[in-house]
């Protein structure tokens, strides 16, 4: 670019450049995430008081270490850590999507237990009554609408995990927020605007998600009356 | 005589240090109808909740059909198959319509394929009176009618006798009526039933036996005739007389009424 | 090798300890900025939450928008937003003290221009969750008792001030708690447009030291011991302002 670019190829540039290590980001830490979340809150709804404990102290951890620090641990404190990947950008994106995933473990873990408490007990014992096992009556009963109700604080989830995933740029990971720092390397004087166009970007993407799974979705399960005790 | 279908010997429970079943046996025989009733805190619901196991007795046996609940060896969700359950706040399956709440049972646990257990599922919300609201979820019901899907659930799964847990207490008088009126049905039909209820009017119809339970002992027994014509101890007699004036037919309620009236 | 540490771990933990002068600083700053941005941002989160519930039409959507604008961007982009408006504007100037302290000369900025705006960033962030919590809480607090207030004779201003209110903040403290107690984390922020707080200090220990996986953990339990703190604090101050029913 030789002349100051305009609104819309700032617009472009930051989509383009940016947005897929955004969503490689986004999409591994939250799916990692959910499967060690899911994890963690069946140990402690359901665990022996050993499990119980182990969740519990892990969220107190990972709730605990700001996001930065736990990248850092795994890019520049572990730089071994993804020795299988030959490219240093690829262990960057690892590393990054590690430390995003176990922080997302955690605060969807509390999502899920909550959920699953918030089930009626009593629907437990009828399908106890019908002869369920265990494991058929959360698999049957409890899951179906524990799922149900964590969708809103999973949409919460998702808009914090694609905001954190901004840090990934202070590990040379180039992504959206640095596409649009990158811009203003030859033309300084951009940096509120390219901000701007970023910060639009960003809310297009976190904005309509929580706000349709977020209050659509309480009202829905409201009205089907689950999740009331 | 045959095997009694429900078989209960010497039943202890206790919640911390409050003993609140001590010693309880008696026999359900096959389409008997039995009603135990009595004051709150006396154990009624407590007994139900031993008979299926969902919380077990300290001490005691329960036999269906003659085989042990106490054996080790036996499953307990097998037994439970063969035992339904009425709650009293229904706990209908809230993400499921009427009719998948009574087919899953059958699909999940009996093993029915999708179809069979659909077909047994709208035979019993025929049998109900339900049929047009199968595909209707539990919260667009009333609760008469979430009742009616839950009695529907037990029925489905063919069970040797239903339990029915103060069915009737959770719900507006004037839908009542409905639930009672398809317990009635069912009875007439021949099912295994014990109920735990306060409604006198349906023991006195069905009943074979009326067991009457208090601070976890058994009272007093017999025929609905035996307690509505000459109950023994002073306790039922008091109990049933609360029970007259909670459903406003006592005499002595309605006497000063008229004496005032009158003047 | 996927540790870069010697074998020893408490050589590592003596050798980040000599350099105790950047640690505290560091720490300083971390705290500093941190409460700042606790009392700006409850000030402004507080008028946010009353202006968004009591605001009428014109006022509440745009309290509202700013909220959600807010919540729905990077902290980092806001970072640069308001570094971009008020870097050159701010000027060069410093405040500062130093002093000698066990041989080290320690120097603890207090403003300067990069500071003044991670503070405002952080201030506005905050304020913007703060209000959510505050929000919930006044929510919480039923209608009637503004109707009663209103009908002895208090304006609307009146009955916010010392009905609603004194509620309201009263049963806020478990989830503002929850926002005081987590906020540190998020002023590691700052280390990226070069202001040197506890975590550019543990990356200059590093970079010095080589001890890298060290020196991060280390910061990493400095973190979770200060939150835990924090935590433990607030919840003794909730046990003690506790009023039955409220």
């Amino acid at each position: 670019m030789s002349e100051t670019p305009d609104l819309s190829t700032i617009f472009f540039y930051i989509i383009t450049r940016g947005l897929p290590n955004t969503l490689v980001l986004t999409i591994f830490g939250l799916v990692l995430g959910f499967l060690l979340g899911l994890a963690l809150s069946l140990m402690s709804v359901y665990g022996s008081i050993e499990l119980r404990w182990v969740a519990s102290g892990y969220e107190k951890l990972l709730r605990g270490i700001p996001i930065l620090i736990l990248i850092y641990i795994f890019r520049w404190g572990m730089p071994g850590l993804f020795w299988y990947f030959e490219s240093s950008l690829d262990r960057g994106l690892a590393s990054v999507v590690l430390a995003l995933a176990l922080r997302s473990g955690a605060y969807q873990s509390q999502i899920f237990r909550g959920a699953i408490l918030s089930v009626n007990p009593g629907q437990m014992d009828a399908g106890f009554a019908l002869g369920m096992t265990r494991f058929q009556a959360f698999r049957y009963i409890v899951m179906p609408q524990a799922l149900r109700l964590a969708v809103p604080g999973w949409s919460n989830e998702y808009a914090v995990v694609i905001k954190d995933s901004s840090f990934a740029l202070d590990v040379g990971i180039f992504e959206m927020t640095k596409a649009a720092n990158q811009l203003t390397v030859n033309f300084p004087q951009l940096l509120t605007m390219t901000m701007v166009v970023a910060a639009i970007i960003y809310f297009l993407f976190t904005f309509p998600v929580t706000k349709f799974f977020g209050d659509r979705q309480t009202k829905k399960l409201k009205d089907l009356g689950m999740g009331g005790n | 005589m045959s095997e009694p279908i429900l078989r209960l010997v010497d039943i202890w429970k206790s919640y911390e240090d409050l003993e609140v079943l001590k010693g309880i046996s008696f026999d359900v025989a096959e389409k008997q109808v039995k009603v135990v009733f009595g004051p709150s805190g006396s154990g009624k619901s407590t007994l139900l909740r031993c008979i299926n196991m969902l919380d077990p007795p300290d001490k005691g046996e329960i036999f269906l059909s003659g085989q042990s609940f106490m054996d080790p060896s036996v499953k307990l969700n097998k037994m439970r198959e063969k035992i339904g359950m009425v709650f009293q706040h229904f706990n209908l399956f809230a993400h499921l319509k009427a009719i998948d709440n009574v087919s899953i049972g059958l699909r999940r646990v009996k093993g029915f394929s999708k179809e069979e257990a659909h077909a047994k599922a709208l035979d019993a919300l025929k049998s109900v009176k339900l049929t047009e609201w199968a595909e209707h979820y539990p919260a667009q019901l009333s609760g008469g009618q979430q009742q009616r899907v839950g009695i529907a659930r037990a029925l489905a799964m063919e069970p040797d006798l239903i339990l029915f847990d103060e069915p009737t207490s959770a719900l507006d008088p004037e839908l009542i009526g409905e639930v009672l009126q398809v317990m009635l049905d069912i009875a007439k039909a021949g099912t295994t039933m014990l109920v735990v209820t306060h409604e006198m009017g349906f023991a006195r119809a069905v009943a074979s036996e009326m067991i009457f339970l208090d601070e976890g002992v058994v009272v007093e027994r017999g025929t609905p005739k035996h307690f509505f014509e000459s109950p023994k101890s002073e306790r039922v007699k008091h109990f049933l007389k609360q029970i007259d004036v909670l459903y406003g037919r006592h005499e002595e309620l309605l006497e000063p009424f008229d004496k005032e009236v009158n003047k | 090798m996927i540790f870069q540490t010697s074998s020893n771990p408490i050589e590592d933990f003596l050798a980040i300890l000599s350099h105790w002068d950047k640690i505290f600083t560091g720490f300083v700053m971390t705290m500093w900025l941190y409460a700042w941005a606790l009392l700006i941002g409850f000030v402004i989160g507080l008028m946010l939450a009353i202006l968004r519930h009591y605001g009428g039409r014109i006022i509440s959507p745009i309290a509202t928008g700013y909220i959600e604008i807010v919540r729905g961007t990077p902290m980092l982009v806001q970072l640069w937003l308001i570094y971009s408006l008020l870097l050159n504007p701010l000027g060069r100037g410093v405040f500062y003290t130093s002093f000698e302290f066990f041989g080290k000369d320690i120097t603890l900025v207090f403003f300067n221009a990069r500071i003044i705006i991670c503070i405002i960033t952080l201030s506005l962030n905050s304020s913007a969750y703060q209000a959510e919590y505050i929000r919930g809480s006044i929510l919480s607090v039923s209608t009637g008792q503004m109707t009663a207030a209103q009908s002895l004779g208090m304006s609307k201003i009146e009955s916010i001030r010392h009905i609603v209110l004194p509620q309201a903040l009263r049963r806020v403290i478990p989830s503002w708690s929850n926002e005081a107690a987590y906020l540190p984390k998020y002023t590691v922020i700052v280390s990226i447009i070069g202001v040197a707080d506890i975590f550019n200090q543990a990356k200059n220990i590093g970079f010095q030291t080589l001890l890298y996986f060290p020196v991060y953990i280390f910061v990493a339990i400095i973190f979770i011991i200060t939150i835990t703190l924090i935590s433990k604090a607030l919840d003794i101050v909730h046990k003690r302002t506790a009023i039955p029913g409220l």
